[in-house]
């Protein structure tokens, strides 16, 4: 033992120093004695009578130094310095031993309690320096605790206050009143502890156990002491990490959660996602334990019998999540009853608005899709619908709309001004106004091009590509290339025949057209020329579909010219007239006349027209015929004076005459002339003019006759007397002989055109 | 939950005595080996009849150290005995398993505790002498060889060690 010194200890045990002698055994002795002598000394606290000298002496010999140390003590008593310090030296080893009186605490605590306070008072940083090593890792900790806790409840109450399910839960909140996280606790119980141990600390021995009913159960008594060793390892690897050790372990599923104590740890195997919470029921758990058996775990010794209270409460732990359901009371049915209602009714009057809003939504997005309109200000305005904009006249009428999106169309203000859209749609939409396309043409939107796919009318198509050229800058282009014209064959027909009509001589085309469907031609036509209309057949036109009017002309066409020529001249058989290049060239033989009339009209044909050429033609009195006419001409039948018969002789000279008549007459035929005998009678100049006159008819006409008689056709035949008048020879002059020669009939033959 | 008694034993011995396989066929063991190289202790659990009643001894089957310092005393804390376990063939493991004894009387007071020199069967190569068995003894120890192979001695040992504990 290590003491100081101690007045007191000495004063009560063995006096230190040199005296051998038990001075206080000694004095006890001695004052026992003088008590057994004089019992009445006992009520004296000395036992000893001061005025016993003896007494005194024996006193003051025997105990005089411990008087003088009682005195040394009282002096030290009296003076509050040295008392205190005195008591000082002890006090700690006073207080040491005193600990095991429960009363020191009790002493002690208001003491400790002023002192605190006052130290707070004066300064706290120094209490908390002292007490930080000590409250900070418990701080931390707990603040951990508590914010992971924070967390889960969050995470818990995100997670199920959107849900049906959430919402029922905080309604079972309200009804019983209990805190909605605790509510989601315990539906959301989706752990469970499988196994509670209590575990001596100080020896790592199980102390108590409990198990789910389904949990697989090693040897508790050997998982207890290796989650000690366990633990133990941790703290002497990581020392100071954490100076409560393991309190968490996870491993896949399972949990394990460790909550210090005293004398016991206690440690729960968790299969899931506990709540932050269970640290709690395991601290309260824990420490219920600790207080009803403090006795019990202090002194564990490995007998665990007698624990049968501490496993119970380790099985509440384990049967952690069997909350029973609070009933509801009538009253809160009814509030939640007429607040459903009310709800409800929101709910409904939402949903219908929402409705509403759906339709107009739905609404505008249709006009807003639809080309040709553009909205400009759409929303509600007392009650009403109102929406403005732009609209194509050709675009669909908003109105119309509203019925179908299913709005009241009374509900709908709509205020829209006109303008040209370029869109497509519209452009279209205006093209088909305008435009008035057939059946047989279909317009159509091809990107930014409308194209017209089919076949039209020519008309159609020529004012189809004059509207294309106007469309304005900006427009889709109108592309018409796709369509045919439906009338190009008969167009083509038309077109063929219109120019086999202008090869045609003597026709000239004015006007040639297709309209409605039919054809339209006029122009002029040499009477001459071919007609127009018998070619249809051969052009493959039906003639009804034709109107033609010609105005006639006189065509300067060689072939024409030459036909009319033949018309007017009626040339003789033995004339042709041929067109040479710009000539028209007669050939041939006809009688004078004919070809002095030819001349005329050759002469009298118009500037500019083909000439006419005789220069090919010979007069038909040259040659054969002239000969024969010579012929006869030289000769004349003689008459006696007075006589109207021929002089005898002369049947010879008839004969001859006769012959060459007919022979002149068979030659004029073949050459399509016809010729005319003029027989002239002629008289001398005796006897009366009147008679001569008679005697020369009677005369020519004995000589018809006498040729008539042979065979000379007498329409050829012509009589006229001359009298005296054409006397071959002057009679004056001569005799007889020369009036002889002058009676006689004379032959004149002339060529005359055929009839 | 078994009402019996239980008891912390320590299992101590130098390296490679072969404390483990001693055991192995005596105890009711849930964990592997490799705690023994993880964490450097592994718990089995041996159950004693005795007369009046049963106890189960804990063992602390605790890392095999030659080097004494690095020995972690604290696993004995609360241990009710232990078992020292020396190798017959190598003296050297018997002085590992009495300073382990000193080590541990200095720290926890005297305890019950049983030596065991084990690998008996090996006598060929046996190493300690009976007289040092016998100077061991001597000092009221309880000493005995043993063998894993044979299953000499550790039953009693354990008996022994159950019986001392709980009186």
């Amino acid at each position: 033992m290590t003491r100081s010194p101690d007045i007191l200890e000495g004063l009560l045990r063995s006096p230190s120093g040199d005296d051998a002698v038990d001075r206080k055994a000694l004095a006890g002795l001695l004052v026992e004695i003088a008590q057994r002598l004089k019992p009445e000394l006992r009520a004296q606290p000395n036992g000893v009578h001061p005025s016993d000298l003896q007494l005194e002496q024996l006193r003051t010999l025997l105990v005089g130094r411990e008087i003088e140390t009682l005195w040394r003590l009282h002096g030290v008593m009296d003076d509050p310095e040295r008392l205190a310090a005195a008591i000082g030296q002890v006090l700690p080893t006073a207080i040491a031993q005193a600990t095991a009186d429960a009363r020191m605490g009790h002493v002690l605590a208001p003491v400790m309690e002023k002192a605190a306070e006052s130290s707070i008072r004066n300064d706290p940083t120094t209490l908390v320096n002292i007490l930080y090593p000590t409250i900070v890792p418990a701080i931390r900790k707990s603040i951990g605790e508590t914010i992971d806790e924070t967390f889960q409840r969050l995470n818990q109450t995100l997670k199920y206050s959107l849900t049906w399910r959430g919402l029922k839960w905080r309604l079972e909140a309200w009804r019983t009143g209990r805190p909605f996280a605790e509510v989601v606790l315990k539906h959301t119980l989706v752990y469970q502890v499988e196994h509670v141990f209590l575990v001596h600390r100080h020896t790592g021995l199980l102390v108590a156990h409990a198990a789910a009913e389904n949990a697989v159960s090693q040897d508790p008594q050997l998982v207890s002491s290796m989650l000690v060793a366990i633990q133990d390892f941790v703290r002497d690897s990581f020392s100071g990490a954490e100076l409560q050790g393991l309190d968490s372990v996870q491993l896949g599923e399972l949990r394990l959660w460790s909550e210090p104590g005293p004398f016991a740890a206690l440690v729960a195997v968790i299969r899931g996602d506990p709540p932050e919470g269970l640290h709690d029921a395991m601290r309260s758990t824990l420490s219920r334990i600790h207080a009803e058996r403090h006795h019990a775990l202090e002194n564990f010794n490995g007998d665990s019998s007698g624990l049968g209270d501490v496993e119970a409460r380790l099985r509440e732990l384990v049967a952690l999540g069997a909350h029973e359901q609070p009933r509801a009371s009538v009253a809160r049915v009814i509030v939640l009853g007429s607040l459903l209602l009310v709800l409800a009714l929101a709910a409904a009057w939402a949903a219908w608005w929402w409705y509403n809003q759906q339709l107009w939504e739905g609404y505008l997005s249709r006009l807003r899709a639809q080309p040709g309109i553009v909205v400009t200000e759409a929303g509600k305005r007392n009650g009403k619908f109102v929406v403005t904009g732009l609209r194509d006249p050709l675009a669909i009428d908003p109105l119309t709309l509203v019925g179908a999106a299913g709005i009241d169309p009374a509900r709908v203000v709509a205020h829209f001004d006109p303008y040209q859209a370029l869109d497509p749609q519209s452009v279209l939409r205006r093209l088909e106004a305008s435009l008035n396309p057939p059946p047989s043409v279909s317009l159509a939107i091809d990107g930014n091009r409308i194209v017209a796919q089919g076949s039209a009318p020519r008309p159609w198509l020529d004012r189809a590509h004059a509207v294309a050229k106007t469309l304005p800058a900006g427009a889709p282009s109108f592309d018409l290339a796709g369509v045919r014209n439906e009338a190009e064959a008969d167009e083509r027909q038309w077109q063929a025949y219109v120019e086999w009509l202008r090869t045609e001589p003597g026709i000239v085309i004015t006007q040639s057209e297709m309209r409605d469907g039919r054809f339209v031609l006029s122009g002029l036509r040499d009477p001459l020329a071919i007609d127009p209309l018998t070619l249809l057949g051969a052009a493959g036109i039906d003639p009804a579909r034709v109107t033609a009017s010609f105005e006639p002309y006189q065509g300067l066409d060689p072939q024409f010219v030459r036909e009319r020529l033949e018309a007017t001249l009626n040339p003789p058989p033995g004339v042709t007239l041929v067109v040479e290049g710009d000539r028209i060239v007669a050939q041939g033989s006809a009688p004078s006349p004919w070809i002095s009339r030819a001349r005329k009209v050759g002469s009298a044909l118009p500037a500019g027209a083909p000439v006419l050429d005789l220069s090919g033609m010979r007069d038909i009195s040259e040659g054969a015929l002239g000969k024969m006419r010579d012929a006869i001409q030289a000769r004349s039948i003689n008459f006696d004076s007075g006589k109207s018969l021929p002089s005898a002789g002369q049947e010879q000279v008839l004969d001859e005459i006769a012959t060459d008549l007919n022979e002149l007459v068979k030659l004029s035929s073949i050459l399509h002339a016809v010729i005319r005998v003029t027989l002239t009678g002629h008289a001398d100049s005796q006897g009366q003019g009147t008679s001569n006159l008679s005697l020369s008819v009677a005369r020519a006409e004995a000589v018809r006759a006498l040729l008539k008689k042979r065979g000379v056709d007498p329409d050829l035949l012509q009589v006229r007397g001359a009298g005296q008048l054409e006397p071959l020879q002057d009679e004056t002059a001569a005799e007889a002989s020369a009036r002889s020669i002058n009676r006689r009939v004379s032959f004149s033959v002339a060529f005359e055109e055929e009839p | 939950m078994t009402a019996a008694l239980q008891k912390k034993i320590c299992m101590l011995g130098g390296f490679s005595v072969g404390k483990t396989s001693l055991v192995k066929r005596y105890v009711h063991s849930v964990f592997s080996e490799s705690y023994l190289t993880t964490v450097g202790v592994k718990i089995d659990k041996k159950t004693v009849d005795l007369a009046d009643r049963t106890v189960n001894l804990i063992l602390w089957d605790l890392a095999g150290e030659d080097d004494i310092n690095s020995f972690r005393i604290g696993n004995l804390r609360g241990a009710a005995g232990y078992v020292l376990v020396a190798d017959g063939t190598r003296p050297s493991t018997l002085d590992v398993a009495l300073s382990l004894r000193e080590r541990v009387e200095a720290e926890y007071g005297p305890l019950p505790f049983v030596l065991l020199l084990n690998k008996s069967d090996l006598t060929e190569q046996w190493a300690v002498s009976d007289t040092e068995l016998a100077g061991l003894r001597e000092r009221g120890w309880w000493v005995q060889p043993s063998s894993a192979r044979t299953g000499e001695g550790v039953e009693d040992a354990f008996k022994d060690l159950a019986v001392r504990t709980t009186s």
